[in-house]
């Protein structure tokens, strides 16, 4: 009896034993998401989202990405699909590829792990890599993404001549053939061509990056008139121009290009210099993948990249594309209509190949989509305790009431925090902050020429031209308070009080964030005129102290500015005393509430401001919410005078790059602003330099840049030793533009979001970029069995306040 | 002689015979006449629309970094750089002609747009149609009632709630059977179902709030309209007549009432159902249906527009109001024999 009872307790013992492995082995854990806008192309070689890169960031993985650093508190670069990090192999190289004797940092080899698999179990090598890039470059697909391999830091040698195979394009002449009027010989219509039969333009209204720093010779011929150019034959060269600005270089319209740059001594040209406005059609010829593109398999598991210029370290990790496709699957996808070439890699469910994480198990377009684990991922085993999430699925949910209701339900591990929803939940317990690396600002127009002119179309007793006066513009810099503002328009968001935010990385290498250094303290501290008050016995002890001071709000300065800029309208006679200053500001349409509110939140706010001052009762202001998308170039086409909300993301480790925006007349909002022709002094290791905001700009990229610049009146050549003159350098642009007072920062984008209790952030702070660790590292307090019935526990209904 | 007087009859009889089965056949020469020129309507409405999506801006907004000459490639690698003539010739060609309408070169970058309009069609149908199924009943039925309570208690209530239905915005009430049916009282799901087994009882269960949300406009509209008809007819002196012959009130209102009156109410009904594949976007959006409803304005709204989705639309949206107009108006013929859509007489 005793015998058979053991046998049943051990029995029952196996059974619940079984019974316990079966449930551990079943437990599952799904992190649920909704999403207000739907992937729906997550081809690698052509998504154009980041919704449609949310799909990618799970099924595939980069040769390097970002980790937790050993102290938790930023971030370091380590091998993904690589087994190590990047090998310079430049010397084997020279002489291919156009790498001359001396080249540096120009070729590297990849090693790659050799146990990365397919969804099905298929392996991967280097040789589907190299065939992956053939496909993203090709010539006939024209695929969106192919510049990845060719603009930025890492460009590969001969990926854009292997692209442009073929294509006609249009260049300009100074920057390419420069060929001279004798090179060129007339045509059979009259219009001159090149030697290679391309028909030549003359550049009208079409930008010359060399010759005008970027700007069109239109520009400059509406901002400075008779006093440079000689307009006599200008409006029918204008009326010629086809859509993009150029107009076919004849006979007769050469003769009357000739005295429109030469006729006045001030432009400082003469013929000779004709060409530099010619641009000319040129295709570029048939070329073979093979050893003309520097990025290849040089064995089974090792990857070469050749660049066209050097890159290293960290900006080479991050710079590296990897558009591995699963070439069969991409070629079935392929198709080719009277000449038009498509692909539907990447579009459902079938057409899609995992090598990350996740895999895509279900896809309902514009519904739901749900990823699984992919059993095939050579990552599992790379640290303990990763990837607990068995499952992600995304709800397409595009109404933020339901998105709560559905959170509050224990149906979303996270919800996005609106407006309305801040006041209820700020105090919550699941509540986190999160910075964005966006700074958005305010900019108006204040070119003399362009505002006369329209002051002038908008009647009598109209101003518009104190927009000239810099006081006008930062009494409307200091009126503005930013915290309301952001109440008013999107509360999440922070008051910004410079070009770039604390996101932005100025040193890649060491993770040191621009913000934090010294130089970019100082920018700030000036522009809000705080220089003169920090030091001891002072206002503020140090730096920190005033910069946390600001507010960006000082009423009593913005109103003596605004009664100065008035006194100086009066005495320069660009205002009379019974006029009134009307502020046309440019919203791209009339339903978006943050429009709205920003719209109706500036007109209140600077009515309020200038009651008391001289301006009281002669500010106004008109919408015009009619300009979509592209309402930027509103102002650049001076048809308004202010923006609001307008910004430039991304370069989060290349604000070096990114300052492009502020100098480049093809990003900037205020498009007055020369910088080719705004000298700025910089002070290196004793030494000032004098150069153009441009020449600083172009000393700032990549490494080794070579500038000319000038110390007194002697040129001289200057090279940036390393990131800290880069960051000296940026700070000193900065300040610079900031004192222009075109561009008013405003807000710094951020978000607040609510956690779902299921889930457990592996940081609670955030660590820029690693977030609070991601899915990689995400834990879990419940199963989705224990959460069901905790939530069912709860009534259905979980309070988050 | 004989024979050839014989054929000569017969060839009469027939000649007279077709003259006949010509003037009686009023209704297909009046369809045939209806569809000859609603083509032409779609023709010009088609290059219309072709003409002004054109007339958009095309080039995507200016982006940091990006390589504009390429932009430029791809917009000429899809044939825009072409004349917008040749660009009209490709299309009627091609898609209007062909049946090949394309793919979509923006939202559903890469996807073929029939596919996807078809991918989504039958979750829009589905709702629309069990919502017509459940509303297009019981908004004659309320009318009925109504009309036959008049003023009493049964008919004020039914028009209050009439006039409350007619009024608010069906996303109004959306978000309340949203809020009450589903968070608070857990009796539905948030979203319907996914998956497309659309007639399966879940997913009918699931499409319930929505079905709810849609159909009090449609009820409400019946209703008031039932009622009006109703209560015009009802009044009317030939029913009158029909209860002093001795007609019961039953038999007065089935047989000669409510026949008269559904002659305008049965196009209003067709027309409902020929709505069903319209869409809606903010009861979509709201209850998760991954349907048609958004498509049209998206393909507008994008920078550049999506040209081949916005055409597929506009054709398919043209073509089939411009058929139910002529379905419409041979349906009160049937309702009513009194009518002789296209008859001389």
């Amino acid at each position: 009896m005793r015998k058979i009872l053991a046998l049943l307790l051990a029995v029952c013992m196996l059974v619940s034993c079984a019974a316990f492995a079966e449930e551990q082995a079943e437990a599952t854990y799904t992190y649920n998401l909704a999403l207000t806008t739907f992937p729906t192309n997550w081809n690698p070689h052509v998504y154009e989202t980041n919704t449609d890169s949310i799909i990618l960031d799970w099924t595939s993985t980069g040769y390097y990405r970002f980790d937790y650093n050993d102290t938790m508190d930023g971030y370091k670069m380590v091998p993904d699909l690589a087994t190590d990090y990047p090998i310079d192999v430049t010397a084997d190289y020279i002489g291919q590829y156009g790498l001359e004797e001396g080249a540096e940092h120009q070729a590297w080899l990849i090693p790659i792990r050799e146990d990365v698999k397919w969804e099905d179990g298929t392996p991967i090598t280097a040789h589907d890599i190299e065939e992956s890039v053939k496909r993203l470059l090709n010539p006939v697909a024209v695929n969106y993404r192919a510049d990845t391999l060719y603009t930025g830091n890492v460009v590969i040698a001969g990926a854009k001549d292997y692209f442009y195979s073929g294509q006609s394009v249009t260049l300009e002449n100074a920057t390419n053939a420069y060929y001279t009027m004798d090179d060129l010989t007339l045509g059979e219509d009259g219009v001159y061509v090149t030697p290679d039969g391309g028909k030549v333009y003359l550049a009208i209204n079409y930008k010359l990056s060399e010759w005008l720093g970027g700007n069109t010779l239109k520009q400059y011929v509406d901002s400075y008139g008779e006093a440079y150019f000689d307009v006599t034959n200008w409006d029918a060269l204008v009326e010629l121009a086809n859509d993009e600005g150029l107009v076919e270089l004849t006979e007769d319209t050469y003769a009357l290009f000739v005295p429109v740059t030469t006729g006045v001594e001030a432009w400082g040209e003469t013929e000779d210099d004709i060409p530099a406005y010619f641009a000319y059609e040129a295709t570029y010829p048939e070329l073979e993948y093979d050893g003309n593109v520097g990025y290849f398999a040089l064995s089974d598991y090792e990857v070469v990249m050749v660049l066209e210029k050097p890159c290293e370290g960290f900006y080479l990790m991050y710079g590296m594309s990897c558009p591995l496709v699963k070439n069969d699957l991409y070629d079935a996808c392929t198709t080719i209509t009277d000449g038009v070439y498509s692909n539907s890699y990447g579009t459902s469910l079938d057409t899609i190949m995992s090598y990350g994480p996740y895999k895509l198990t279900s896809f309902q377009m514009d519904k739901v989509f749900t990823l699984e684990k992919n059993e095939y991922f050579y990552g599992y085993n790379d640290g303990a305790d990763i990837y607990q999430t068995t499952c992600i699925n995304y709800d397409y949910v595009p109404e933020a009431s339901t998105r709560l209701e559905m959170f509050l339900a224990g149906q979303l591990d996270s919800y996005g925090l609106q407006k309305d929803d801040m006041e209820e939940y700020a105090a919550s317990d699941f509540i986190y902050y999160s910075e964005g690396d966006s700074i958005f600002a305010m900019v108006v127009n204040p070119d003399l020429d362009t505002l006369t002119a329209n002051q002038t179309t908008a009647g009598e007793n109209i101003n518009k031209t104190i927009l000239t006066i810099k006081e006008f513009r930062m009494a409307l810099a200091y009126a503005m308070n930013r915290a309301e503002f952001c109440l008013a328009t999107s509360p999440t968001n922070g008051p910004a009080f410079c070009l770039y935010s604390s996101q932005i990385i100025a040193d890649p290498e060491n993770g040191i964030a621009y913000r934090a250094t010294p130089e970019a303290k100082q920018v700030i501290v000036n522009f809000w005129g705080l220089a003169d008050d920090i030091g001891e016995g002072k206002l503020y002890a140090d730096v920190d102290e005033a910069i946390d001071s600001i507010s960006g709000y000082n009423l009593a300065m913005a109103q003596e500015y605004f009664d100065k800029a008035y006194d100086i309208a009066i005495e320069e006679g660009l205002m009379d005393e019974d006029d009134v200053v009307e502020i046309i500001v440019g919203t791209p349409n009339l339903t978006s509430a943050f429009y709205n509110n920003g719209y109706e939140y500036i007109v209140n706010n600077y009515t309020e401001a200038v009651k008391g001052t001289k301006l009281e009762g002669k500010l106004t202001f008109t919408r015009d919410g009619t300009l979509g998308n592209d309402f930027a170039k509103a102002l650049r086409n001076n048809n308004i005078d202010m923006l609001f909300g307008v910004g430039w993301t991304g370069s989060t480790f290349d604000p070096y790059n990114l300052f492009q925006v502020f100098v480049s007349p093809t990003y900037q909002y205020d498009s007055h602003y020369d910088a080719t022709a705004d000298m700025v002094d910089i002070e290196l290791n004793g030494v000032v330099y004098t150069a153009s905001a441009y020449t600083w700009y172009e000393s700032m990229q990549g490494t080794g840049t070579k500038v000319t610049v000038k110390v007194g009146d002697e040129d001289t050549e200057l090279v940036l030793a390393d990131a800290g003159e880069k960051i000296i350098v940026l700070a000193a642009l900065e300040n610079n533009y900031l004192q222009v007072y075109d561009y008013i920062p405003l807000m710094n984008d951020a978000s607040a979001s609510l956690k779902g209790a299921q889930v457990k952030y592996y940081t609670e702070d955030e660590v820029f970029p690693m977030g609070r660790g991601g899915v990689r590292y995400m834990t879990y307090n419940y199963t989705d069995a224990e959460w069901d019935a905790y939530v069912a526990d709860m009534g259905g209904t979980i309070n988050y306040k | 002689m004989d024979d050839a007087k014989r054929a000569n009859t017969t060839f009469r009889d027939y000649l007279r015979k077709a003259a006949d089965w010509y003037r009686h056949a009023y209704r297909l020469r009046y369809t045939i006449k209806r569809v000859l020129l609603m083509l032409m309507v779609f023709f010009i409405i088609i290059s219309i629309c072709f003409i002004l999506i054109k007339l958009l801006p095309s080039k995507p907004a200016e982006q940091f970094g990006k390589d504009k000459n390429m932009v430029e490639m791809r917009r000429k690698a899809l044939g825009y750089d072409k004349p917008l003539a040749v660009q009209y010739l490709i299309f009627i060609q091609k898609s209007l002609l062909g049946g090949d309408w394309g793919m979509s070169e923006v939202r559903y970058l890469g996807s073929n747009v029939w596919d996807v309009f078809m991918e989504k069609m039958p979750a829009t149908v589905m709702v629309n149609v069990y919502t017509m199924l459940f509303a297009v009943p019981l908004g004659l039925l309320l009318g009925i009632y109504a009309a036959l309570k008049k003023n009493k208690w049964q008919d004020h209530v039914i028009s209050t709630g009439v006039m409350v239905f007619v009024s608010v915005p069906s996303y109004v009430y959306a978000f309340l059977v949203q809020y009450f049916l589903c968070y608070k009282l857990q009796l539905f799901d948030f979203q319907i179902k996914s998956g497309r087994d659309f007639l399966s009882w879940s997913m009918f269960v699931s499409m319930i709030p929505a079905i709810i949300s849609l159909g009090f406009g449609t009820i409400a509209g019946l209703a008031r309209y039932t009622r009006a008809e109703l209560t015009e007819v009802l009044t009317s002196e030939y029913l009158l007549l029909a209860r002093t012959k001795g007609l019961s009130r039953s038999q007065t209102t089935v047989r000669h009432a409510l026949r008269n009156s559904m002659v305008p109410i049965f196009p209003m009904i067709l027309g409902e159902f020929i709505g069903i594949i319209g869409g809606s976007i903010i009861i979509e959006q709201i209850f998760g249906v991954p349907g048609v409803g958004a498509l049209y304005i998206e393909s507008i709204t994008s920078t550049p527009p999506d040209y081949n989705m916005f055409l597929l639309l506009s054709a398919f949206y043209t073509i089939i109001g411009l058929a139910s107009g002529i379905v419409v108006d041979l349906s009160y013929g049937f309702v009513d024999p009194r009518i002789r859509m296209g008859s001389t007489k």
